[in-house]
């Protein structure tokens, strides 16, 4: 026992003598750790990028693809006016119940409504009921009348405000995965659609060089809103919205603040070189913010759920290899948002409102990737109001049109739940 | 002494029945070592018919059973195409098919797993005549039939001797699982403009346990999308007009033969909106009209860059977009580079597009060019040469 007493006495002195150090040392550790903490958001959503150019994107220090969809549920009968978000139906209380059983973690919001309480309600019940996440969106003001003015100052500042108030109302938001800044604004360089100028644009001779103006005079406005973004909300990615990559050496000169790319993209059932190409000529990571296909055969003149099907599971399994999980790919992608949740009646004459209620079957668009019923006559083989993976009828059910399923709903449901052994679909042309 | 007999006697009709068994099973299991296209005029192990006539159809005269020295047996197939263009088509071909007249949509083919090249022989009346491709299959596939081949395989262009000589194309590890189109030719006016006459013997499959699955191997630079009319170098077509109301908008004459930057010829392209479509524009693709549903890609990897030569036909001509790769379908360009706008000079001006950090291994669509009628209002004309990747 005493033998016991002296070693302890002997420790107690060691003790004695290290306490006054290890407290304070403790003390600090607890200190910061505990600021640290209040700081630390609920939720923080950051990208760690990794040698070899290889990203991984980490919501609360856990690994997260994204898996989701575009969200624009609008009704059979409406147009693109609908506001989603002011709907007393509230259909993304059904829609997030039917997503959460496919595996979608994510949807994402091209535009936001203009009641922040609103806007909440439906982020929190999303997050809240499904554990699905928001990315919200804003065009820029790329569609204002009569066209965006990216080279006046005036406009950019206008534009700026939006954003920056719309991230300002929903940083703290526990639901919000990150933001993305415009879609397909840049085809304006090239004039394809909305064309804008300025004075020294205008007198710039050559087209090419009025092109790469335009997109050093847009990239930079983008670049300077991720700025103010990180400034104000340090805790969730900033993405350029881009169709293609086109153009994207020239945001490598001017979007240092950029986070990550979200490539609006339709290549059919591959996305060919698109991972190494962006590793090439704007090392981010990417998220295919819009991508798909239709599931209306034009060809054949009538719907074929097998096709899309088809093309949207060997578009997943491209995702999944270039996850950075995934050592055999290129490790820059973060996962996508599939174009889109539900059918838009709305959209082939979308100038002609008594065809919102028709489900037309008309193509608005030709795209050789899609080559099942490319032969088409003109080759229109895209069909706008049918990429929805769950297909919508008159019918109400909760006061919301009825929604059924597509085969593509359940194709990715399996490969999602086993990304490596699921066999792969097939499609079965008909004869 | 009797039942002895009875014994004997079924002995043998078992042991008769059993080796007859035997006998036919090994038969069963044999396979053939050839199956023939065409051996001789009339010959019972002939398997196809020449009766898929295409193209300027009225150019091509044929006869099987021509007696001008053939390679064995009695008679050989002699073809005489007169590139008058009768159908308008600048080319023309024969598929061997069996039933005759099968488009794929009929059941009918072969089942030919098992062999792994064809061989055949052929000659030219004179010598110098180039077939723009000899081939294996390649019926109803990417098209709306219900009995397409299983595979198609395709030489390049073949100019032929005078003297017999024999060709063989790699079957190995190809799927011939229904092969309808046994055997074929495609010849075009450009590269035979005063016609052809050739001959075609000893058409048939082999079992060679020597042929090995083909491995792409990058091709050698310089490699011509197009040198000159009808050059046995040139290895795209401009076939992809695009969009599909482009016919009627686009003009595109590869034998222009005024003023061309280097050799006979260049390509003169005029182009005028009649559709009313706004825009058109024309891939070069390998084969013809291949949108990625034939597995039959360049390996370029070895490109640093695509030049060409270009010249408006007044100057100021504005094409938006010159482009390499892109085609994106069941098989796919590995990649794709372009430049434009460009705004043509009347002289002959050099333009490249930079290759370098592209990934060129897998290309079907060689050169692209595409424009619209809201920058060019009166429409456009204007000329290529030299297009070629280095």
């Amino acid at each position: 026992m005493n033998r016991f007493k002296s070693q302890l006495g002997n420790k107690n002195q060691g003790v004695r003598r290290f306490l006054p150090l290890g407290s304070f040392f403790l003390i600090m550790v607890s200190f910061f750790f505990v600021v640290g903490m209040a700081r630390q958001p609920k939720s923080a959503v950051y990208i760690r990028k990794y040698k070899d150019s290889r990203y991984q994107l980490f919501v609360n220090n856990k690994p997260y693809i994204i898996k989701g969809v575009c969200y624009s549920p609008v009704p059979i009968g409406d147009n693109h006016e609908y506001d989603l978000f002011s709907d007393p139906n509230k259909p993304w209380i059904v829609d997030g119940k039917l997503m959460k059983e496919m595996g979608i973690n994510t949807v994402r919001f091209y535009e936001i409504g203009d009641n922040p309480e609103q806007v909440k309600q439906v982020i929190r019940d999303l997050y809240q009921l499904y554990g699905i996440r928001s990315i919200l969106g804003d065009w820029l003001s790329f569609w204002d009348y009569p066209c965006p003015r990216y080279g006046d100052e005036d406009f950019r500042e206008k534009a700026k405000k939006k954003v920056l108030d719309m991230v300002n109302l929903y940083k703290d938001e526990e639901g919000v995965l990150l933001w993305i800044l415009g879609n397909e604004n840049n085809y304006s360089f090239s004039g394809r659609i909305n064309p804008w100028s300025n004075e020294e644009i205008e007198c710039e001779p050559d087209p090419a060089k009025q092109i790469s103006m335009r997109a050093k005079i847009y990239y930079s406005f983008v670049n300077e809103l991720a700025r103010e973004i990180h400034k104000i909300d340090p805790n969730h990615p900033v993405a350029l919205g881009n169709g293609e990559l086109l153009w994207l050496d020239v945001a490598n000169q001017v979007c240092p603040d950029i986070d990550l790319v979200a490539c609006i993209i339709y290549r059919g059932k591959s996305f060919g070189n698109l991972f190494e190409s962006l590793k090439n000529n704007f090392d981010r990571p990417v998220m295919l913010a819009e991508f798909g296909a239709d599931s209306y055969d034009a060809y054949k003149n009538r719907e074929d759920q097998d096709m899309q099907a088809y093309f949207l599971e060997q578009q997943w399994r491209e995702i999944y290899k270039n996850l950075y999980a995934h050592k055999g790919g290129t490790g820059n992608c973060l996962g996508g948002t599939i174009f889109e949740w539900t059918d838009e009646w709305w959209k082939h004459y979308e100038y002609a409102a008594a065809s919102w209620p028709v489900h037309d079957t008309g193509a608005g668009w030709s795209n050789g990737s899609y080559y099942f019923d490319i032969r088409v006559e003109d080759n229109m083989n895209m069909n706008e109001e049918w990429f929805g993976i769950v297909a919508i009828s008159e019918e109400l059910q909760n006061g919301i049109n009825k929604r059924t399923p597509r085969e593509s709903y359940y194709v990715l449901q399996e490969l999602w739940k086993n990304p490596e052994g699921k066999p792969e679909f097939k499609y079965q042309k008909s004869k | 002494m009797k039942k002895l007999a009875i014994s004997v006697l079924l002995f043998w009709c078992i042991f008769g029945i059993v080796s007859l068994g035997l006998t036919q099973e090994e038969e069963v299991l044999e396979q053939p070592q050839t199956f023939a296209v065409y051996i001789d005029m009339g010959a019972r192990e002939n398997h196809y018919i020449p009766s898929g006539h295409m193209g300027d159809y009225g150019d091509v005269k044929m006869n099987t059973q021509s007696l001008s020295e053939p390679l064995s047996g009695k008679t050989c197939i002699e073809f005489t195409y007169s590139a008058k263009k009768s159908q308008g088509q600048g080319w023309a071909g024969v598929y061997w098919q069996f039933p005759a007249n099968n488009w794929g949509t009929k059941k009918g083919g072969f089942d030919l797993t098992g062999m792994t090249k064809l061989t055949f022989w052929a000659k030219g009346a004179q010598g110098g005549e180039v077939i723009q491709k000899f081939g294996v299959g390649g019926i109803g596939i990417g098209k709306d039939v219900p009995y397409p081949d299983s595979s198609v395989v395709e030489t390049e262009p073949i100019e032929l001797t005078d003297a017999w000589k024999q060709y063989t194309i790699n079957l190995a590890g190809c799927d011939l699982s229904y092969i309808n189109g046994g055997f074929s030719w495609t010849i075009t006016s450009d590269s035979n403009p005063d016609g052809a006459t050739f001959y075609l013997d000893d058409i048939k499959f082999e079992v060679d346990p020597n042929m090995k699955p083909e491995s792409k191997t990058a091709e050698a630079m310089p490699f011509y999308v197009y040198s000159d009319r009808g050059a046995i170098s040139n290895h795209f077509i401009p076939s992809g007009y695009m969009p599909a109301t482009a016919s009627q908008d686009v003009k595109c004459y590869q034998s222009h033969k005024e003023n061309p930057y280097l050799g006979d010829t260049c390509i003169e392209i005029s182009y005028n909106d009649n559709s009313g479509t706004r825009w058109a524009g024309i891939y070069w693709q390998h084969p013809a009209n291949n949108w990625g549903a034939q597995d039959a890609g360049f390996d370029l990897s070895t490109a640093k860059k695509l030049t060409f030569w270009a010249r408006g036909k007044q100057g100021g001509e504005r094409i938006e977009e010159f482009k390499v790769g892109g085609i994106m379908g069941e098989y796919s360009d590995s990649d794709s580079a372009s430049i434009g706008p460009v705004i043509l000079n009347s002289e002959w001006t050099q333009y490249t597009i930079d290759l370098s950090g592209k990934n060129m291994c897998y290309i079907i669509g060689g050169f692209c060019w595409s424009t619209n009628i809201d920058v060019n209002p009166e429409g456009v004309t204007f000329y290529l040469d030299e297009i070629k990747y280095e």
